[in-house]
């Protein structure tokens, strides 16, 4: 089920907060309390040390890859109020800009489609959330949402890139006016979803359920159904799917995946929008998989990442 | 940063950990008295409520109290059994007493709010601690050493925790340990400390510096360290706070010193153990690290002191402080600046105007603006270590191709600190489908190894239910000799059987002309007209005709007296025209159950029948169909017959539509008849799909010789999703040979980036887009074609109708009426024109397909397989088109069908209507009902079709005509070589077809080439005018040109070097752009990023980063050089320079 294929000895010198695969898998960033962030070819198997990130002045909390068609673009956040985004050129590593907008600890940052140009959201400890884009010539906008989240935001995640109301295709050509949203999960235990409209940042919807902090959201990847799926995790030890198949997206409804003994710190999504892997506080991974009748089951069992447990998954299978 | 404040002059204390939501408890303290002098007491609760941005609290309930409160605690003593929802708060007053309250029934505002009360303490209770491990026992502190346990469960009768310490003191502060249960910790005023042990029920150590001026103000114990306590000196001369470890218990271990004046309160935090609070009458309030003595930070705080700081249990970054002031105020310790804040006050101010219009003006007010403070808003530093609870220790994330990144942080080793732990990343592949893999391997096998007639076998063996086992019974008939006679012989009708039965007819009649085979017509009609009644004046009529060569009259004389055979045998002697004439007066006239079927034999009008045909009797109709219809009309049958039972009432028709489509070779079809069964999408139904439908391509290619079929949007659609699945499970290689690499849809490829927005989907949009860009340009060279320009469409050849916006195809107009239709794409499509009268019967099924669907692109290697041999089925518009194995054409006794109907006498049973498609499905079993429709239900079923295309002369000289195939092996050879001549046949049986593929494609859109001609033309006249390439852009040209050169350099092959060659002139086109700098920064910088993969000659990724350029530019803007760019780099890719 779950087979470990290779292991990345990163050499940190202290706690990895954030690994994180390129797009096609070739590269794998981490970043560290040790203030480093870290750049790793693992193709074949390998763990080549490509690149070895300094400029952060504490511990660096997430690390994510920008799409490729912008090059080689990786941003992290760290606690020393910055954000920072590095550009391959010529293969070599440098800054190409750095955003110290923020009055604490930025905890997540996440790039947006890339049908949306280059646009990173930035979730801090002071509440607010950024939204970087990229306007050419080294120039970046900046929008900021204050007190999104009071006392922190934890995590953002993007939405898909979805045009409004419709699979259709529309019949211009011009380019497709995608509208933007994103969702964030913060100490005020609440769950929310912000839209761009008319260039401003306007608080959707707020989904509450968790009683305690919100420690990640996952904005699923869309796979074609009209449905809306975002998974939040919290410090309550709560797993909620929330899904809304309302094209205008106002009607969120729940559904507690489980609920852990421990902490839940981060929660992802297959690419392919099927499968959510939950990390616990007690290192233990689970991965979910909604059943046919809408039910989230627990298909697997990873401790530490080292091999996993298939008779969960492998039972279920003999059942169908 | 200040999150919130209440205005009160009291002590507090948060509601337990377990609690939600949070509260604030606040009591009125015994020790203070605000400017009102009011001795009231109280209890209050407060909701802290994060999402409010308002300063406020709200209170939510109230509690007037006749005593005052010199102590707080909250525990979550019985909010598991709901007897107390809210824990219970218990405060020690001043009279000594310890009273136990219901949290939740005060904030119901109910009145018995008091659980228990007890006064055993004889002066103030200054001292509360709930034990961390069993919430029922709570230990308070008194005046003269006394201290008591209280259990909750027994609150009557405390313990003690052993002899009071002497000399008799206060007790200031007591806290159980947070690691063994049973320790206790107290102190006094004086600054001893004494630890006790509930089991041994007596005092174990005593902690004291023998400085006398520590005046203990606050004690704690270490979170994480059980033999670690700290303790905070109130005195001015010694404004510290000492850390004792009880293992080393003669002195303290550190002394945090910071605070200019005395400590008041202390707290340390149990989210981490490395945050301690302590405040002082200095006004202070800081944040040390107790284990490096560090002040990791300080609140910025209102100028009074605070005299009581606690941590909130459940939000470890909020404390609450209460200062001499009257406020309490709530902070964050992650910083922020207070400017949100200060814009609240300023939204305060304003709302408490109202904002409404004082002035009449009509326009409400803005925002107040608070006069910036002389102080700029102090950006506080956070702390300067993150705390604990946002260290993220763990997280497993997903990454292309169904891995796994997981972290893992090796724990410290608290013995030695110094070895470093390790800290690694784990990759790992997820396979959450493996049966489904497996199969999907074994699908790989078989196709390597070409084993389909074993791998169909096996499926039938294995099979769940009747139809799955038929469906690879016809599936596996693809694979075998005589395809139409194993699709007969499932359908229920056996060769030999019937040849012996038709043998016994014979006997009974042995003056029938059986034994020659073009008389089996007449045999057939004599058969079915056994008796005819003699009239002897009639006679004699005919015989004048006869006699006088009036055929026509004799005809009708024997028409008339219903001498049915003697007609048509005159009307053969009369000659073509007069039998053909015959024929239909006889149909007319004759209204037996089989004359639609013989109708239908001689007059070759299978259509009809299809058409109009009893749908329970699907079976013989497709039995007559496989024994009559020509080869190229063979397959549109089937389809015709399978898009009617997919539009019948009854799921077990509607099922058998995949028979007739199998039969068909319609790939397409099949896939849309199977997904109706299939409600939702699981990877194994998928993969049921998928073996089924590789199946049946494997088997149409192998029928048809060509190389490769069409595939249509819906199956594209599947194969993707197919793809993504097997990529998502790791299985990269494989998914990449499903994905389409032609498809003969196009611009719904915003439709389907929708659909299937993974990785592999949109790299196999944009390679199908960069395909289409390009007209194929690759593989059109390849096929020794011309390669038109077919990017750019003169207006009127291809409507402009760019669905993606991104992608900016040009369409043709689709006409449901006219599918067939092919706008410019002409060359490529068979003529259609002489099926054309039956496209109407398809606009039904077209209907369901979206109409943004998009016309037939066929590539080069279909184009050609169908041009040489005009067998190309596959595109769902090209129903009109002919299809079926040409070779395969079964040589079958006509008579066999009239001789199971004898059968079908005998057992009149209608087949009954059933329900459940696949379950209840029974495979076909001989004939069971008539094959046509009553006569008569139908009034259109008795009118003879006109316009029959071809002649009945023909008819009967022609192959439509069977041999009585008795002796089947003898007949082989003649079999064989009557395949061979028919290979060749469909080329002369349809006039229109171009003969070959090789002059290019005829009637291509012309305007596209003498525009190409006319670009090529005009490029001298420009470059005289040609501005040099931007230095930064050369690189570009460099790399490109320098790229082709390896290429030419390498390759051998004359084709290959030709479309090189091409490709440079062509990519002058991209340095014209990057002269006159009107590319956008996104492609240039892409190109940029090509070239780079070319320098490191990892064209892959070129090819990935082309695909992602050409999906998110105008196609306007790329359409000149991105496919060229495209072709290099996949030449590059094959030549591995």
């Amino acid at each position: 089920m779950v087979s470990v294929i290779n292991t990345v000895d990163t050499s940190h010198e202290d706690m990895i907060h954030c690994a994180q695969m390129d797009y096609y898998g070739t590269r794998l960033a981490t970043c560290s309390s040790d203030r480093t962030v870290k750049i790793f070819d693992v193709r074949n198997g390998g763990q080549i040390l490509v690149a070895d990130l300094r400029g952060h002045e504490g511990p660096v909390w997430q690390v994510a890859w920008a799409h490729p068609m912008f090059g080689n673009i990786l941003a992290s956040c760290s606690y020393d109020r910055k954000v920072i985004i590095w550009k391959e050129e010529n293969g070599v590593w440098d800054k190409m800009y750095e955003y110290t907008g923020h009055e604490s600890s930025v905890n997540s940052v996440c790039w947006g489609p890339y049908d949306f140009g280059l646009i990173l959201a930035c979730g801090s400890s002071d509440g607010a959330i950024s939204l970087l884009t990229f306007t050419g010539d080294q120039q970046w906008d900046v929008k900021k949402i204050n007190n999104a989240h009071t006392i922190g935001c934890n995590a953002v995640s993007w939405a898909p890139a979805v045009l409004p109301g419709s699979l259709i295709d529309q019949p211009t050509s011009q380019k497709p006016n995608y509208v933007k949203r994103f969702v964030s999960g913060g100490c005020d235990n609440l769950v929310k979803l912000w839209k761009e409209e008319d260039g401003q940042w306007k608080e959707d919807q707020k989904l509450e359920a968790h009683s305690d902090w919100v420690r990640d959201v996952g904005w699923a990847p869309s796979i074609g159904l009209p449905t809306s799926t975002i998974a939040s995790c919290s410090q309550d030890g709560r797993v909620f799917i929330w899904t809304c198949d309302d094209p205008s997206g106002n009607t969120w409804t729940t559904k507690l995946l489980h609920k852990f003994n421990d902490v839940v710190w981060h929660v992802s999504w297959s690419i392919t929008g099927n499968i959510l892997a939950v990390s616990g506080g007690d290192n233990k991974v689970t991965l979910w998989k909604e059943s046919m009748d809408g039910q989230w089951a627990c298909i697997s069992d990873v401790s530490k990442g080292q091999g996993g447990v298939g008779s969960v998954a492998d039972s279920q299978q003999n059942e169908q | 940063m200040k999150l919130k404040e209440i205005n009160r002059t009291a002590i507090q204390c948060w509601s337990p950990a377990q609690h939600h939501p949070i509260y604030l408890a606040t009591g009125t303290s015994a020790q203070q008295l605000d400017a009102s002098f009011s001795t009231n007491a109280s209890l209050e609760f407060f909701e802290l409520d994060l999402a409010n941005p308002s300063l406020d609290m709200k209170s939510c309930g109230n509690y007037s109290s006749t005593h005052r409160y010199h102590k707080l605690v909250w525990g979550p003593y019985g909010m598991d059994d709901q007897g107390h929802p809210s824990g219970v708060l218990i405060a020690g007053g001043e009279n000594g007493n310890v009273i136990l309250y219901d949290p939740a029934k005060i904030m119901a505002g109910e009145s018995d709010v008091i659980i228990a009360e007890s006064d055993r303490h004889t002066g103030p209770v200054r001292a509360l601690d709930i034990n961390p491990f069993q919430p029922n026992l709570v230990a308070s502190g008194g005046n003269e050493s006394e201290i008591f346990i209280w259990d909750m469960n027994n609150f009557g009768s405390p313990m003690t925790p052993g002899p009071k310490t002497q000399p008799v003191e206060d007790i200031s502060c007591v806290a159980w340990n947070r690691q063994v249960q049973h320790i206790l910790a107290s102190a006094n005023p004086s600054g001893r400390a004494s630890v006790w042990d509930l089991r041994k029920n007596d005092l174990i150590i005593k902690v004291s510096d023998h400085s006398n001026r520590m005046h203990c103000s606050g004690l704690a114990w270490n979170p994480e360290v059980a033999t670690q306590l700290v303790l905070a000196s109130e005195d001015d001369r010694l404004p510290v706070i000492q850390m004792w470890d009880l293992r080393f218990a003669t002195s303290p271990l550190k002394i945090l010193e910071n605070h200019t004046r005395g400590v008041l309160s202390i707290a340390w935090s149990v989210a981490d153990p490395e945050l301690l609070l302590s405040c002082g009458k200095d006004s202070r309030i800081l944040c040390w690290n107790p284990n490096t003595s560090e002040v990791l930070y300080e609140l910025p705080t209102s100028s009074q002191w605070c005299f009581d700081i606690q941590w909130c249990p459940r939000n470890p970054a909020v404390l609450s402080a209460a200062s001499f002031d009257g406020h309490i105020d709530i902070y964050s310790i992650m910083g922020g600046s207070d400017r949100a804040q200060n814009q609240r006050n300023a939204d305060q101010i304003s709302t408490s105007f109202g904002n409404m219009d004082p002035f009449g003006t009509g326009q409400t007010l803005p925002p107040l603006q608070l006069p910036q403070t002389t102080v700029p808003p102090a950006s506080v530093n956070p702390l300067k270590k993150p705390p604990k609870w946002i260290r993220r220790p763990v997280g497993a994330t997903f990454a292309f191709g169904g891995k796994m990144v997981t972290i893992e942080n090796g724990k410290p080793n608290p013995q030695q600190p110094q070895q470093p732990t390790h800290h690694v990343v784990h990759i790992s592949q997820v396979v959450t489908e493996t049966a489904f893999l497996k199969r999907s391997d074994e699908l790989q096998a078989t196709l390597t190894a070409g084993t389909f007639v074993d791998f169909c076998q096996g499926k039938i063996s294995a099979a769940e239910n009747e139809f799955e086992k038929t469906l690879w019974s016809f599936l596996k008939a693809n694979f075998e000799s005589d395809i139409r006679i194993k699709f007969l012989e499932l359908l229920g009708y056996n060769k030999e059987e019937l040849a012996l039965k038709v043998k016994q007819d014979d006997d009974e009649e042995e003056d029938l002309l059986a034994s020659d085979p073009e008389e089996d017509v007449a045999c057939l009609f004599s058969k079915t007209m056994k008796l005819v009644i003699f009239l002897p004046d009639v006679d004699g009529l005919i015989t004048q005709a006869l006699l006088t060569g009036d055929f026509d009259g004799a005809v009708d004389l024997c028409l008339h007296d219903n001498r049915m055979a003697d007609s048509i045998i005159l009307a053969i002697a009369g000659g073509a025209e007069l039998l053909e004439k015959t024929q239909k007066k006889y149909f007319a006239k004759t209204h037996s159950k089989i004359t639609k079927l013989i109708s239908a034999v001689v007059m070759k009008d299978w259509h009809h029948i299809l058409k109009t045909c009893n749908l329970q009797n699907w079976k013989e109709a497709l039995a007559a169909v496989m024994t009559y219809a020509q080869p190229e009309e063979f397959s549109s049958l089937c389809d015709l017959l399978g898009a009617r039972l997919e539009t019948a009432e009854g799921a077990d028709l509607q099922a058998q539509a995949c028979l007739c489509y199998i039969c068909a070779g319609n790939v397409e079809k099949l896939v849309a008849c199977w997904m109706k069964g299939q409600e939702r999408h699981c990877p194994l139904s998928l993969q049921d799909l998928v073996e089924k439908v590789v199946v049946l391509r494997r088997a149409v290619e192998q029928t048809q010789h060509s190389s490769s079929t069409t595939v249509g949007v819906l199956l594209a659609e599947k194969m993707s999703q197919y793809a993504n699945l097997l990529a998502s499970q790791g299985s990269l290689s494989t998914a990449i040979t499903y994905l389409p690499d032609n498809t003969n849809q196009v611009g719904s490829t915003a439709v389907i980036k929708n659909l299937f927005s993974s990785y592999i989907t949109v790299l196999y949009i944009n390679d199908l887009v960069a395909l289409i860009h390009m007209n194929k340009g690759a593989i059109v060279t390849e096929n020794k074609r011309p390669n038109p320009q077919v990017n750019q469409y003169p207006a009127g050849a291809g409507v402009q109708c760019p669905t993606s916006p991104a992608t900016s195809v040009p369409l043709s107009p689709v006409d449901l009426c006219s599918p067939a239709q092919p706008g410019f794409l002409s060359p490529y499509t068979q003529p259609v024109s002489i099926f054309y009268h039956r496209q109407s019967s398809f606009s039904h099924a077209l209907s369901s397909t979206p109409p943004t669907l998009n016309p037939y692109f066929p590539n080069a290697s279909s184009c050609s397989s169908a041009l040489s041999a005009p067998l190309s089925p596959g595109a769902s518009f090209q129903h009109g088109g002919p299809g079926s194995p040409v070779s395969y054409m079964p040589l079958f006794p006509l008579s066999g069908i009239s001789g199971t109907l004898h059968d079908r006498d005998t057992d009149p049973t209608p087949a009954s209507q059933r329900t459940g498609l696949h379950e209840n499905y029974t495979p076909p079993a001989p004939i069971t009902a008539p094959i046509m429709a009553p006569l008569g239900a139908d009034p259109q079923a008795q009118s003879v079709p006109c316009g029959a295309p071809q002649g009945m002369g023909h008819g009967l000289h022609n192959a439509q005509i069977p041999y009585s195939g008795m002796q089947q092996q003898q007949q082989q050879q003649q079999q064989q070589q009557q395949q061979q001549q028919q290979v060749t046949s469909p080329v002369t049986l349809n006039p229109g077809l171009p003969k070959s593929n090789t002059e290019g494609a005829p009637g291509a859109p012309t305007g596209d080439i003498v525009q190409v001609q006319q670009e090529y033309l005009a490029m001298p006249a420009e470059k005289i005018m040609k501005k040099p390439i931007p230095d930064e852009h050369m690189v570009l040209k460099t790399t490109f040109e320098g790229l082709i050169q390896k290429c030419l350099a390498v390759a051998t092959d004359p084709q290959t070097k030709r479309k090189l060659d091409d490709a440079n002139k062509r990519l002058e086109a991209l340095y014209d752009k990057l002269r006159e700098q009107t590319l956008s920064p996104a492609i240039v910088g892409g190109l940029h990023n090509i070239a780079r993969t070319i320098e490191s000659q990892s064209y892959t990724e070129g090819l990935n980063i082309h695909t992602h350029i050409v999906s998110n530019s105008n196609f306007s803007e790329t359409s000149a050089f991105m496919p060229v760019l495209k072709v290099v780099l996949t030449q590059a890719n094959k030549l591995k320079v």
